[in-house]
């Protein structure tokens, strides 16, 4: 039988974003500890690097989860692509493991067949889940003419924290076994 | 590597309930959320009354809300009861230490709680 280590207990995923980042807090199977927005202005990286270097020191992560924002055909900006490899480089210094999760991974894992895979709808389907923590945080659905909201940042950190665990729970589980005879 | 629960999840709760640090100061009767901050943050324990005004608002059973630090003390309470229990043994054996070994027994051998 293989030995799986020991599973991560507490996630840090981070949602970065033009205001700022997204974060949210994942201990055990998928108790939410924390989750919340940290607006950033002036040196928009320096000031995330900071904060995230604060939200390290004070839950003592096992795992940072960051969106991949430097895979082919992403369309994430300069400033956030830098800031996504900063944090990667902030995570070695704690020596914390680090997991990058596309958009494509998130939507697969929660939104199932016809459904939109729109932001708006991966948000609804975690307010559902976490219905007490998240659900007067979801915003109105994005108009096209206005900018997005900057709550949606936490649901996406958490949807990245969400993900990470559910497919460490995956993997850890044992596959079919064969009978025999059959 | 953190394997061990955090010191408190007020901030937790209170963001559940969607309340304010200052609508929970004036709750536990003080001026402004710089206590409650400083709980929150892990920078200042709060006294017996103020834990037991913040287990009314949240309705959380204190140890829920400092469940790390009610780990710890878990912790060094086991051992102190292990410390007795090697003295207790060398009394002379009646009912009332073995009442004592049993319950000493039950303190130092308490599993722990899955999260």
């Amino acid at each position: 039988m293989k030995n799986h280590p020991p599973q991560p207990f507490r996630l840090l995923a981070l949602a970065l974003s033009s205001k700022g980042l997204g974060f949210a807090v994942l201990e055990g199977r998928a108790t939410l500890a924390d989750w919340g927005n940290k607006l950033v202005t002036g040196d928009k990286n320096a000031g995330a690097l900071k904060k995230v270097s604060e939200l390290i020191a004070h839950y003592e992560p096992d795992m940072l989860v960051l969106p991949a924002t430097n895979t082919p055909g992403s369309r994430r900006s300069a400033r956030i692509r830098k800031l996504g490899e900063a944090l990667v480089t902030l995570a070695a210094t704690h020596k914390l493991k680090t997991r990058l999760l596309t958009r494509e991974q998130l939507m697969r894992e929660f939104i199932t067949g016809d459904q939109e895979r729109t932001k708006h709808a991966l948000a609804e389907c975690l307010a559902g889940r976490y219905p007490e923590e998240l659900g007067d945080r979801l915003p109105p659905k994005r108009r096209p003419w206005k900018s997005e909201d900057y709550r949606m940042d936490i649901f996406e950190a958490v949807a990245l924290a969400l993900a990470c665990r559910l497919r460490q729970d995956r993997r850890r589980k044992p596959g079919p076994t064969k009978q025999r005879g059959a | 590597m953190a394997s061990s629960p955090l010191t408190n999840y007020l901030r937790k709760h209170r963001k559940r309930l969607g309340l304010s640090q200052d609508e929970v100061a004036f709750l536990l009767g003080t001026q402004s959320g710089t206590r409650v901050c400083r709980n929150e943050r892990f920078v200042r324990e709060p006294s017996l009354e103020t834990a037991l005004a913040y287990e009314v608002i949240f309705q959380q059973p204190i140890r829920e809300l400092f469940r790390g630090l009610y780990r710890k003390i878990e912790k060094e309470v086991a051992a102190r009861a292990g410390a007795l229990a090697y003295r207790t043994r060398r009394q002379k054996p009646n009912r009332q230490t073995r009442r004592k070994h049993q319950v000493l027994d039950r303190i130092i051998n308490k599993p722990d709680d899955e999260t």
